[in-house]
């Protein structure tokens, strides 16, 4: 069983984000993390080997940083990894992504690619999706169990309040969400491996690709501008003995914010 | 110059941040709270394979030169230093002598299991009237036939009450002074050997220390932790600039947990209307913070480096030791401050911080005595 996951370095959720003075960027602190949905992925690509054999590969299209987040996946237990870097990327945006990545995928022999539900930075939640158009694949997203026996696979897949139980043939492009698993911390074994290993690194040219097809002119979507997220109003104290407080508490829901 | 980690050491450090942020720091609470020996979390832990963080690749080690480990070191402190003590006692101290002269029957029994996490391991210096200063050691080790006869009892030994093997600092001549000290490998089980009182610590809970007692242990000649008679404090020299810098390490953990709390808090806190961080006064603790721990980092890590080249390291390992505890010290108190009435609520954690700090003035030598002994270096005998 062969298996792909696609995993993204996005910025750790601690790091501070600030929208830049022009409005269309955004300045982030450079401290980094595997995609948390990715991470969910990964695991699951590694039990799956456990259980049938194959190989995991981890292929992250990103800047030369992203090497940590495939180092991470070698050292969790992932056999290879490829980094698909260009500085022709900068500025994409999903479609393109999905296209440079499904032409690197075009290449490798794989029964299964995994890939988290969304990235928890642009939260968009699109790529895998296009990955599977371009590609013609089956895709089932809001993975929450993932069984695979003899060509097919049977999938849970998360609803509002349910569950949908879906059999699918592979190859497949599956979405992992969160509650598949618990992503293993990784042994010093693994943790030496990664950082022993030589990391392939594939550019737009590779794919067939030109610059124009990979950057902004070859986006589909803009982004316009960042807005500010609402300030929260400092905590108001409201004094008194606990009916009459109580009662200014209707009060200010009901008169003054008119959420009740 | 070059004072940039290479990539594998970045992304070791990056490993080692996310295991002790998803394993330790969670626990790091009840630790302290509990004050006992956290064996499931050790469990856990040692599975991942650090312990033989410093050891050769060939004995399942990962081979980690001095600048790899002060990482490690770092990370772990940050975690949760009680737990740190015990772990980093395997990786050490506690493991150093049987690894360096140990036979291969007692490399089997001691060392791979302790690289595993299998045994708990210890080394005892400090007795109830020496501690720095090695040569007032008052336990014995007398030579009869084939066998070592031990006798004596050790303080403040970290790991102790729990350890499987202790590595034991004993004079073969009281006369001798520090040229009689030498090293013994004593195991759990050996008649006469028996842990004692428990020592009901300030800070760095959860690691156990306390007294160890000798009552006429008999262990095998090869137990002799040395090639040669009366060479221990010799052999002591070849960690001991890797101790002192490490326990600067774990200072800058402790320092960077605290100093993320303020953080956290001068972000969140409001005072006249304003988060805290927009004031003058709150803005230059960071500053300074900020600062010292950047220039105590410096010291370890190029102390380390000298250290894995091989360069003499003993006065900026002392240097080391000394700027980043007190940085610590610093750091540790400026947070209860930030944190006003609250950093001195049991029901957070800047208090511990401030608690674990303590420790480390003391453990790998007083500042007294350090600043005593780098003078004597800087100034020459006279």
């Amino acid at each position: 069983m062969n298996i792909l996951v696609l995993i993204k370095q996005v910025p750790d959720p601690e790091a501070l984000v600030e929208i830049a003075a022009s409005g269309k960027d955004l300045n982030i602190e450079p401290k980094f993390a595997i995609n948390l949905f990715d991470e969910f992925a990964l695991e699951e690509a590694l039990r799956i080997r456990e259980k049938h054999g194959g190989k995991v590969k981890a292929i992250s299209l990103g800047g030369a940083k992203a090497i940590e987040a495939l180092r991470t996946a070698i050292a969790m237990g992932a056999d290879e990894a490829m980094l698909i870097e260009d500085e022709s990327f900068a500025g994409s945006d999903g479609y393109n992504t999905a296209l440079a990545l499904s032409r690197a995928i075009e290449k490798e022999t794989f029964d299964i690619i995994l890939c988290g539900r969304q990235a928890i930075d642009a939260d968009r939640g699109e790529v895998p999706q296009m990955v599977a158009q371009f590609l013609g694949l089956p895709h089932v997203g809001v993975v929450v169990k993932l069984d695979v026996d003899d060509g097919k696979a049977v999938v849970e897949s998360a609803l509002e309040g349910t569950k949908e139980v879906i059999e699918v043939t592979l190859p497949a492009i599956f979405t992992a969400q969160k509650g598949l698993n618990e992503p293993r911390v990784p042994l010093i074994t693994g943790v030496m491996k990664a950082m022993k290993v030589q990391i392939p690194k594939v550019s737009v040219e590779d794919l067939g690709l030109t610059k124009e097809m990979a950057g902004p002119d070859g986006s589909k979507t803009r982004i316009e501008r960042y807005l500010p997220r609402k300030k929260r109003p400092a905590v108001q104290f409201i004094e008194g003995e606990p009916r009459q407080a109580a009662a200014e508490i209707v009060r200010i829901l009901a008169d003054v914010e008119r959420v009740i | 110059m070059d004072f940039a980690f290479t990539e594998e050491q970045q992304f070791f450090k990056k490993i080692i941040t996310d295991t002790v942020d998803r394993m330790v720091v969670p626990k790091a609470r009840e630790i302290d709270e509990k004050d006992e020996f956290p064996w499931e979390l050790w469990k856990d832990f040692t599975k991942l394979g650090y312990l033989g963080l410093r050891y050769p690749e060939e004995i399942g080690g990962m081979n980690a030169d001095p600048v790899t480990a002060m990482i490690f070191y770092e990370q772990i402190a940050r975690g949760s230093v009680g737990f740190a003590q015990s772990v980093i006692m395997n990786i050490l101290m506690g493991t150093y002598f049987v690894y360096r002269f140990g036979s291969e029957e007692i490399k089997k029994r001691c060392l791979y299991p302790a690289m595993k996490g299998e045994k708990v391991a210890t080394m005892c210096f400090t007795e109830d009237q020496s501690g720095s200063d090695l040569s007032a050691t008052r336990t014995t080790a007398v030579k009869d036939g084939n066998e070592w006869v031990i006798n004596g009892t050790k303080m403040w030994i970290t790991n102790g009450p729990v350890a499987d093997f202790a590595t034991v600092l004993a004079t073969t001549d009281l006369s001798l002074g520090a040229k009689g000290l030498n090293f013994f490998l004593v195991e759990k089980g050996t008649p006469g050997f028996a842990p004692g009182q428990i020592i009901d610590k300030l800070g760095c809970r959860g690691t156990i220390t306390g007294e160890l007692v000798f009552d006429n242990v008999r262990i095998p000649e090869e137990n002799l932790m040395g090639a040669e008679l009366n060479k221990g404090v010799e052999y002591l020299g070849e960690i001991l600039d890797e101790v002192r810098v490490m326990t600067a390490a774990m200072a800058m953990g402790i320092a960077q947990a605290a100093y993320n709390e303020g953080l956290e808090y001068a972000r969140k806190r409001i005072a006249f209307g304003k988060t805290i961080g927009n004031y003058q006064l709150i803005r230059a603790k960071f500053a300074d913070m900020a600062t010292e721990m950047e220039a105590s980092r410096l010291l370890i890590y190029s102390a380390a480096w000298k250290i894995k080249e091989k360069l003499p390291s003993r006065l900026e390992a002392g240097m080391a030791k000394m700027f980043a505890t007190e940085t610590c010290l610093k750091v540790v108190d400026e947070v209860t401050r930030i944190w006003g009435a609250n950093g001195f609520a049991n029901e957070y954690n800047p208090q511990r911080h401030f608690r674990d700090a303590r420790f480390l003035l003391y453990g790998g030598g007083t500042h007294e005595i350090l600043k005593d002994f780098m003078g004597r270096i800087l100034i020459g005998k006279s």
